[in-house]
């Protein structure tokens, strides 16, 4: 975990509302999949936390959608050449077991992100298929980077492309005929409750990467908790933000 | 290098800078990305007698150079420090026990538990957050001096200091009244109540509806109050509010400050406790000032 002043390489539109920011650290960080960073945006007080979606060495990639005014300046303001200040690495991320051999992912709006680099990080050595939900065809990215590594079902709400549904519908129709050891999984909240749902009796873990307005982003501020099921209050940033989905509280 | 010591209340603090309530837990996080004991102080996360699992989210929203908290002081309880934490943040820096309750008797409780454990005891009066965190008592002059009082009759050992909210009338008669109940020091200002809307959903952003306001945009009203309240009593005051940099922290000290507290901006910047000290030593060589202290009350009125 460290503060760095990154050189920003590239910073570019990928679909409707989403942007992929490439810096360099200028010195190797080991991130782990399913890890995020916090992104000072101008004079803004409260950083962004926005999730690694790939790492290799010093070189990252964030992929963030334009919500509100921070993430609107860091689209703006920030082009090649530019300094950010980033710091990272931050939370847990995911975990496959060894013995966890067929892994679905599935996910949801910019929940997508930190699943590409468990897709990246897992890709060869299990086996993956992952469930994505985007709205519509224009919603559409990462294809690439997903079907490098894992067998890609696209779901979309309007049925503009892929399956016609969620992905959550679409992991359960396949479920009989995947048998996933191990679910990871990361969206919108109504998405992770369905998955609980869809879950429910099968014996396997689910991995979740929950989301919460943060302050520090490194556990001391206790602003982004999540209630755990035995009713004590865990910390996004620190504790996770990646949780089994019946240790925690999905609302 | 100029000589950054303060002595507050006789106990010395190698700089006048301390990381405030609620933005530092009690320093172990911090502590992973620099080390806190070149900090003046820390002032831990507000402790209760027993824990408390605070506000619902969210908990925190940002408005124009400044933030809004509602965290409702989610704490593991005042045992839990002593057991866990308190002995290696003495054996990084000074300790100042933030503590809150709902009755006389809870801060009375607290601050006999913590009596010579710790080298202060910050009393927390202000927070705006919960029912039964202090505000209460932090609003008239009348009932600042009686929690004071109670506060004080249980310390022999530990110097109090009594956090001051700015959601009131008149903080020179708040001041003078914690100085009446027994007060050694003062530490202001606390959060300024306030609400930031989401105007999509028609709903406040902060689950608690309302939230304390902090942050580089409230320094002047701070300052001001810094000021006011510093030179209303004869004990030492801890002056913050929106301090992001060592200018800002020679503003309170020169409006009458001994040391200062940052909040907001260790969210900021995470180093900025650590870059403020340099830079308070940076301005003081350049000035020609040998010693910061000489900077307390420097100011001078048009």
């Amino acid at each position: 975990m460290r503060e760095v002043n990154a050189l920003v390489l590239e910073n570019k539109q990928i679909a409707e509302e989403v942007y992929s920011l490439t810096f360099s650290t200028e010195e190797k960080v080991p991130v782990r999949c399913g890890q995020f960073c916090m992104i000072g945006v101008g004079q803004r007080p409260l950083r962004r936390p926005i999730a690694i979606c790939k790492a290799e060495g010093e070189r990252i990639t964030v992929c963030y959608r334009l919500k509100g005014e921070g993430t609107r300046s860091l689209a703006r303001d920030y082009k090649a050449g530019e300094r950010v200040s980033v710091l990272l690495p931050l939370g847990n991320g995911f975990y496959v077991k060894d013995g966890e051999k067929r892994v679905a992912v599935v996910g949801g709006g910019v929940g997508i992100f930190p699943l590409v680099s468990a897709i990246r990080e897992y890709g060869k050595t299990k086996e993956i298929a992952a469930y994505i939900g985007f709205r519509n065809k224009n919603a559409v990215c990462m294809e690439y980077e997903m079907r490098k590594n894992a067998t890609l079902t696209i779901a979309t709400d309007d049925g503009s492309v892929g399956y016609h549904g969620t992905a959550v519908e679409a992991f359960e129709k396949d479920f009989d005929s995947f048998r996933p050891d191990v679910v990871l999984a990361c969206g919108p909240t109504p998405m992770l409750r369905a998955l609980k749902e869809a879950v429910k009796g099968k014996g396997i873990p689910v991995y979740v990467s929950l989301e919460e307005r943060m302050g520090c982003g490194i556990g001391a501020c206790l602003v982004c908790v999540c209630e755990r099921t035995n009713g004590a209050h865990a910390r996004v940033c620190k504790d996770g933000p990646v949780f089994e989905i019946n240790e925690v509280d999905i609302r | 290098m100029a000589d950054l010591r303060v002595s507050l209340c006789g106990v010395e603090l190698k700089n006048p800078v301390i990381p405030a309530s609620g933005t530092f837990g009690f320093g172990r996080e911090f502590d992973e990305i620099y080390d806190i004991s070149c900090l003046g102080g820390v002032a831990t996360k507000g402790l209760t007698p027993e824990l408390r699992l605070g506000n619902p989210v969210p908990r925190i929203a940002e408005s124009r150079g400044v933030i809004l908290n509602a965290v409702g002081l989610q704490n593991p309880g005042v045992e839990s420090f002593i057991k866990n934490d308190l002995e290696w943040l003495k054996s990084k820096t000074r300790v100042v026990a933030n503590v809150a309750g709902k009755t006389l008797e809870d801060y009375k409780n607290i601050c006999a538990r913590l009596d010579g454990l710790v080298d202060f005891i910050e009393l927390n009066i202000s927070c705006p957050n919960v029912k039964c965190g202090g505000m209460a008592f932090g609003i008239q002059p009348e009932s600042v001096e009686e929690v004071t009082n109670a506060a004080k009759s249980a310390l022999k050992k530990t110097p109090l200091i009594v956090k001051l909210s700015p959601n009131v009338e008149s903080i020179a008669n708040n001041a003078r009244a914690a100085e009446r109940g027994g007060a050694d020091c003062l530490s202001l200002v606390n959060t300024f109540t306030g609400m930031a809307i989401d105007i999509e959903r028609r709903k406040p952003i902060i689950a608690n509806n309302t939230g304390g306001v902090s942050g580089a945009g409230i320094k002047p009203i701070a300052v001001r109050m810094v000021y006011e309240a510093a030179h209303a009593v004869e004990i030492p005051v801890i002056g913050m509010g929106g301090i992001t940099c060592a200018e800002d922290a020679i503003e309170f000290l020169m409006a009458g400050a001994v040391a200062v507290q940052v909040g907001t901006q260790n969210f900021t910047d995470t180093l900025a406790c650590p870059r403020i000290i340099e830079g308070l030593n940076a301005w003081c060589d350049l000035h020609g000032v040998k010693k910061i202290s000489e900077l307390t009350g420097a100011l001078r009125l048009n």
